[in-house]
């Protein structure tokens, strides 16, 4: 009856509604708000080519265009000279490559285990640790390389430890493998916080099949588990040898100029002012990250077959600390020693150095304890002179910048995500350039900022020129985008087209259905993806310094910059507020992302 | 008053200072009508905010010469200078330094500052060899007071732009607990010496560029490679910059350090135990890096940029400078404190090169070294 | 015209070419208002293409699609008043079955957006699965879950229901009870509805209409008892239910006239099958159908000697020891399917299958015929 009842309503309001329908497609997009709906996307999509072209392109092609243009002329001296020395490709480039591959190897391999632990286990603040484990991304490289020296040092913790055994002394510093561990303490954060968003996707259900299908757990794991965790594990990899390939000062504080890596040249070369030679340097250190990534993305576009993102059901974590040691299993206990031997390798790489930077900033140069250092901190926010740095706007000026770049490379992000899983010709060649931030040499962006934006360019007898604070945003964003877009792109690929579609036949706009279907679903990539454009705007050092014209736009890395000076104690004792305020600010992020994933 | 006028407007179209992103200003057409006018959070480096009507005076410079966390004379200047002169002084500090400048004029953009503190030798070759025209002034003597009793030993521009204002010394610093350092350049060579000694990356840090020069005095242009091999294989370490190997010295990595001869007045301001803070002036002597500062030609306030440069030459600023710059002063009669002389050390033979010595130079020596370096 | 044409569909000349592919090579299509219309046809045909090009969510390469009067091509698939059904149901996981079902409420009108809540339990209702709005749509089982979507696609009134293999991953039991309902709903709410399905027995079950399409083509559009019955080319023959074909050529009988003779448009042709000839009866106008396929060429005058010809005779209508045409085959297999059983028999090397209530025994050669009016001339091989 009540059938009935509908179908006799629903008959009568489809002739309605289908007669106004049509005439209302015009006057949806009539209205103002309607018409930016409806084309919200292209709207951000063009805004975020607008500052990209701004903010990276424009500059970076000021410095880059010196490697093949000389006076005006088109030249490859430059490039070729780079491509012909034995010296530049063998011991610089080539040396580059090896240090920044071994550090990818050993990233992924301190980072894969704690992937393992973070989505397998559960364990009290083990959602604290996983928003933590960002925070080596954030470190000014000074900050590390005073964390390794008091960790590794010839008198460092890990030394007095080996003597307590009577073993050791072990000489880590200034050599191959310092460099590699701490570019390990960097980058292995991000093949975890990867991984572990990738595993916790892992439909429990496959495994099952796999095991009831005979195999073994570890063969599951290796047929099923495995090959759903590449993806991200090769997403992060890639990310980390591009970073590592760019390394510079942590490079020459823990090894020495014997190791170094061509970011030091490129650096050396625009000191001097030899642009020619520092262009053609950086494009072929740009070409080598490009390449890769372009390889990499490759590889992305041929795996969207894992269903992983909607629907999946993880496994339930085990306990990390089992409540009776009764009916634990062989497995189980060897898994706990595991987790324990990690435990350990985390204490070292991760916890001690970062301990000794907090240390490092009570401790008075006789050892004693001291507060002074905070001290000067206080007396430096009462009574520096206007053109100081003072620590409490540089707090804010950091949190603020790190809202804004929230704010701005969370849309670019997922708009370019968007485009990414659309298919077009050249998508792959477009989705590298859109990675090219992440692959071209800071120095080299910092000159093009200064030269393209902070000196403008002349158009009808005016001179226009972009800085201050919304420069800088907009500059964190660009460096900041392209992890959201790396975290969301993947999880949005895995998507059901069909939800959209289904969204968009009841009546949601493009942007809408991605608003209200596609966002909810890929919350986890978009949360990973906000901590990380957070992480990157609080620790970048390069553009903001640049552009901080006039203003008092400085950040927290800035003001550990000033107050480094022949004691280390003003410089870690802002250090330790940055490591402070950032914790803090992680914490709130994953908590509010967590809440608002939805379902 | 059109920019000012400009300004305004902007405000009031909501774009307050601070988050000023983008600004359009009308291109001058010759460099004398940049105005003299206060400019409102539009130039590079921390600025003051500055009272409108009396004449502003802007001197760029290197951060920590205005900020240190230690003592920088960078306040203590301006106070001095604006309550003499009817005049703000407005600091700059462009993260670029002098290339900042160097860039600007490249780039066809005015020099809207009116003088620079902190050129060395290096600096100058870098603004000849990259800027047509001429970004400093010479001064000439009659028009800065006190310019002739800047000590000559210190002089370094041959065209007499830069007015040197103080110097440093390049020395090692070493702790006597764990080693004496060798008196010689070759008793650096010697086994005992193994792995003691940290270096700076003269492609990077200023110390590491003197001690580096220090060699090639020592060595000569045909015998410094030489020397550097022996070094490494007797495990030198060069690291990035100055703060760098100090980090590592202070932690004890190693019992020598390439520094600064001052290094005992910080030492003792923070009471630390001097005995870990010695100075030896390899073969009796020590790198010099005298410090100067010139006018910009395009100076909007070229007077007042004149008046400073004799302001900085005073013998009690010169003395103020040295204390909190931690260097030593550019003329004989500055009234340093007594115990000045007992923590900051002199070597008998300051030795440094010329501008034509350098010039040319300095990138050559520099790239062999790193070349042969950064190969193993 | 007005609000009571405007449910039409016209697809005129529609091509759709992917990078290097072409998936529809030309469409054209009528669907009448409040008509229940199947496009049926193998996997790859151009079916599911058709339905996302009327949907929006793909555009024509070539031609044109109206709604009534109105060519929508550039009007986006929010903007076209269509609800869709997909196979996999598309639930939105992160919503409740309610939430799922009033999605589309969202964007309606503000009266309807107020009465929401009856609105979801309306539609529940008509799906069968009052109370469940609370429900997590994954909780569901596939049946319900294909009346969810259903209902969500149905709760913004939509003028066209497109659905897109709506069954096709539930069991055979299930999509024989849900057809009906589907069905049922359609024709309660006389909703113009575009199903989509590669099952010819579902496409004949509830359609209206059907149109047979092949490799980007509709080979044939017509109700199911025609589209059965009159296949017009033998894809369709033999994609629509079984079908005996058989492949002879014309016996010249222009000279004979008490053999030609003609019946009410209909006229009687002599096709020799190996060493046998059949008579059979040939429309000179087509089979009936209005012709609406552009696809299809207009059915021309049977040839009238030589060449070959082909007809095909539905395993029911060929009969043991009955009908005109006469032939022995021999019994080779039987299948038992419940209320009658398939013979297969082999004649002169050809297969033919009959229904029987009574099999014979395999291996017994027994005698077959049809009459010459259950005997069905291909037009495009005429």
């Amino acid at each position: 009856m009540s059938d009935a009842t509908a179908g006799g309503d629903e008959r009568g309001e489809k002739r309605t509604d289908g007669g106004e329908s049509l005439s209302g497609i015009s006057r949806r997009q009539q209205t103002a708000s309607g018409w930016v709906e409806a084309h919200a996307l292209t709207l951000v999509a063009v805004v975020t080519g607008v500052v990209l072209l701004v903010l990276f392109y424009y500059p970076i092609a000021t410095v880059l265009v010196e490697a093949v243009v000389d006076d005006g002329e088109l030249t490859f001296a430059p490039l070729a000279g780079v491509l012909t020395s034995r010296f530049y490709l063998v011991e610089i480039i080539g040396f580059t490559a090896y240090q920044a591959a071994l550090s990818t190897v050993a990233s992924v391999a301190l980072g894969l285990p704690g992937a393992w632990v973070l989505s397998r286990f559960e364990f009290r603040g083990r959602e604290t640790v996983r928003s933590l484990t960002i925070l080596p991304f954030v470190l000014p490289s000074i900050m590390v390389a005073i964390g390794f020296v008091a960790t590794f040092g010839a008198n460092g913790t890990l030394n007095r430890l080996l003597s307590l055994f009577g073993l050791g002394p072990v000489n880590l510093l200034y050599t191959l493998p310092a460099i590699i561990v701490a570019h390990a303490f960097y980058n292995a954060p991000l093949v975890t916080r990867m991984t572990t968003a990738a595993w916790e996707s892992v439909d429990a259900r496959t495994v099952e099949t796999a095991r009831s299908l005979g195999a073994s757990p570890a063969r599951a794991f290796l047929d099923v588990v495995f090959p759903q965790l590449v993806p991200a594990i090769l997403v992060s990899a890639t990310l980390t040898f591009v970073f590592t390939f760019a390394s510079f000062p942590i490079v020459l504080a823990l090894g020495g100029l014997q190791y170094a890596t061509i970011e030091v040249f490129v650096y050396y070369r625009v000191q001097q002012l030899a642009y020619a030679d520092a262009a053609a340097l950086a494009v072929v250190e740009t070409a080598v990250s490009l390449g890769l990534t372009y390889a990499y993305l490759r590889y992305e576009a041929k795996q969207q077959t894992a269903a992983f993102g909607a629907g999946a059901q993880p496994a339930p974590r085990k306990r990390l600390l089992p409540e009776s040691l009764r009916g634990l299993s062989a497995r189980d206990v060897l898994s706990r020693v595991a987790v324990s031997g990690y435990g350990v390798v985390v204490l070292l790489v991760f916890v001690a150095p970062i301990v000794s930077m907090l240390l490092s900033s009570v401790t008075a140069p006789d050892g004693s304890l001291t507060t002074r250092y905070y001290e000067f901190l206080l007396q430096r926010q009462a009574t520096a002179a206007a053109f100081q740095v003072k620590p409490l706007p540089a707090v804010l000026n950091s949190l603020l910048f790190g809202v804004g770049t929230l704010l701005l490379a969370l849309p670019m992000g997922v708009v370019m995500a968007v485009l990414t899983t659309r298919r077009y010709r050249g998508r792959k060649v477009v989705d590298a350039l859109s990675m090219a931030p992440l692959a071209v040499s800071g120095i080299v962006v910092g000159l093009g900022l200064l030269r393209g934006l902070v000196f403008g360019f002349e158009a009808f007898g005016y001179r226009f020129t972009v800085a201050g604070a919304i420069a800088i945003v907009a500059a964190h964003a660009v460096s900041a985008y392209p992890f959201v877009t790396r975290n969301v792109a993947p999880l949005l690929g895995n998507l059901d087209a069909k939800l959209v579609e289904s969204a968009r036949s009841l009546g949601a706009s493009r942007t809408r259905a991605l608003w209200d279907i596609e966002l909810p679903l890929v919350a986890a990539g978009v949360v990973a993806g906000a901590a990380f454009a957070f992480a990157i705007s609080i620790g970048e050092f390069d553009a903001t310094v640049i552009l901080a014209t006039g203003s008092n736009s400085y950040t927290m890395p800035v003001a550990v910059e000033r107050y480094l000076g022949r004691r280390l104690g003003p410089a870690t004792a802002m250090g330790c507020i940055l490591l402070f305020v950032t914790s803090l600010s992680f914490v709130v992020i994953e908590r509010f992302g967590g809440r608002s994933r939805g379902v | 008053m059109r920019r000012r006028n400009f300004i305004k407007a902007a405000g009031a179209a909501g774009v307050s200072a601070l988050v000023a992103g983008c600004s359009a200003e009308p291109v001058d057409d010759g460099g004398d009508s940049a105005s003299n006018e206060s400019t409102e959070g539009t130039e590079t480096g921390t600025t003051t905010g500055t009272p409108s009507g009396s004449a502003t005076l802007r001197v760029a410079t290197y951060t920590s010469f205005v900020d240190a966390p230690s003592s920088s004379p960078g306040p203590w200047i301006k106070e001095q200078f604006e309550s003499e002169f009817d005049a703000t002084l407005e600091w700059q500090t462009p993260e670029n330094e002098i290339n900042y400048f160097i860039e600007r004029a490249a780039q066809g953009v005015d020099i809207e500052s009116d003088a620079y503190v902190g050129l060395d030798t290096n600096m100058l070759i870098r603004v000849d060899e990259n800027v047509d025209g001429e970004l400093f002034a010479s001064v000439d003597s009659g028009a800065v007071e006190g310019r002739d009793a800047v000590k000559s030993g210190l002089e370094f521009d041959p065209q007499e732009r830069a007015v040197p204002y103080d110097t440093g010394y390049i020395s090692l610093v070493y702790n006597e607990n764990q080693a004496t350092a060798p008196e010689t350049f070759d008793g650096l060579l010697r086994p005992e010496f193994e792995g003691d000694l940290l270096a700076q990356d003269p492609q990077s840090s200023a110390t590491g560029q003197a001690f580096l020069l220090h060699t090639i005095k020592a060595k000569g242009e045909d015998g410094y490679l030489d020397y550097w091999s022996q070094l490494q294989d007797n495990g030198v370490r060069v690291l990035g910059k100055w703060e760098d190997a100090y980090a590592a010295y202070s932690n004890g990595e190693a019992p020598m350090v390439v520094s600064y001869s001052t290094d005992q007045v910080f030492a003792n301001a923070e009471g630390e135990d001097l005995s870990e803070h010695q100075i030896r002036f390899l073969n009796g002597e020590a790198y010099a890096n005298p410090e100067g500062m010139a006018r910009f030609a395009d100076a909007p306030s070229p007077d007042l940029a004149n008046q400073f440069l004799s302001f900085m030459l005073r013998p009690e600023v010169q003395a103020e400078i040295a204390v909190r710059n931690v260097a030593f002063p550019a003329i004989s009669d500055a009234p340093l404190p007594e115990d000045f002389a007992q923590y900051a050390k002199e070597p008998e033979t300051p030795v440094t090169f010329t501008y034509e010595e350098l010039q040319g130079n300095l990138s050559e020596w520099t790239d062999a070294w790193a070349q042969q370096f950064a190969s193993n | 015209m007005g609000g009571l044409a405007v449910s039409e569909i016209h697809l005129d000349g529609v091509r759709k070419q992917y990078a290097g592919t072409t998936a529809l090579e030309e469409v054209s299509l009528h669907v009448r208002d409040g008509e229940f219309f199947t496009l049926v046809g193998p996997s790859g045909c151009g079916k599911t293409t058709t339905l996302r090009l009327i949907a929006g969510f793909e555009s024509p390469t070539a031609g044109e699609i109206r709604f009534g009067d109105e060519d929508v091509s550039g009007v986006p698939p929010e903007d076209r008043n269509v609800g869709v059904v997909f196979q996999n149901y598309a639930l939105f996981p992160h919503m409740s079955v309610a939430e799922n079902v009033g999605y589309g409420l969202r964007f309606a009108d503000e009266e309807r957006r107020r009465g929401r809540d009856e609105r979801i339990a309306e539609l529940l209702e008509l799906v069968d699965l009052p109370g469940t709005g609370d429900r997590d749509p994954t909780e569901l089982s596939g049946g319900q879950q294909q009346r969810v979507a259903l209902a969500r696609a149905l709760a913004p009134g939509p003028r066209l229901l497109l659905l897109d293999e709506p069954m096709s991953a539930l069991d055979a039991r299930l999509r024989e009870r849900l057809r009906l309902q589907v069905k049922k709903i359609q024709s309660e709410l006389g909703i113009t509805t575009v199903y989509v399905t590669h099952d010819q027995e579902e496409a004949l079950a509830v359609s209206d209409r059907v149109a047979v399409m092949n490799d980007g083509r509709v080979e044939q559009v017509g109700p199911p008892r025609e589209v059965y019955e009159r296949p017009k080319t033998r894809f369709v023959a033999s994609f629509v239910g079984d079908n005996n074909l058989f492949e002879g050529e014309l016996v010249d009988v222009r000279d004979r006239p008490e053999v030609a003779r003609e019946t009410k448009g209909l006229r009687r042709l002599h096709v020799r099958v190996g060493e046998t000839v059949f008579e059979v009866e040939a429309s000179s106008q087509g089979s009936g159908s209005t012709g609406e396929i552009a696809g299809v060429e207009a059915s021309q005058s049977p040839r009238s000697d030589g060449g070959s010809v082909a007809f095909c005779v539905r395993p029911e209508q060929l009969k043991i020891d009955g009908g005109e045409n006469r032939f022995t085959a021999t019994v080779r297999e039987t299948e038992f399917l419940g209320e009658t059983t398939r013979v297969h028999l082999d004649w002169e090397g050809r297969e033919v299958t009959v229904r029987a209530a009574e099999p014979p025994e395999a291996g017994t050669a027994v005698e077959l015929g049809f009459d010459p009016g259950d005997g069905h001339v291909f037009e495009d091989q005429l």
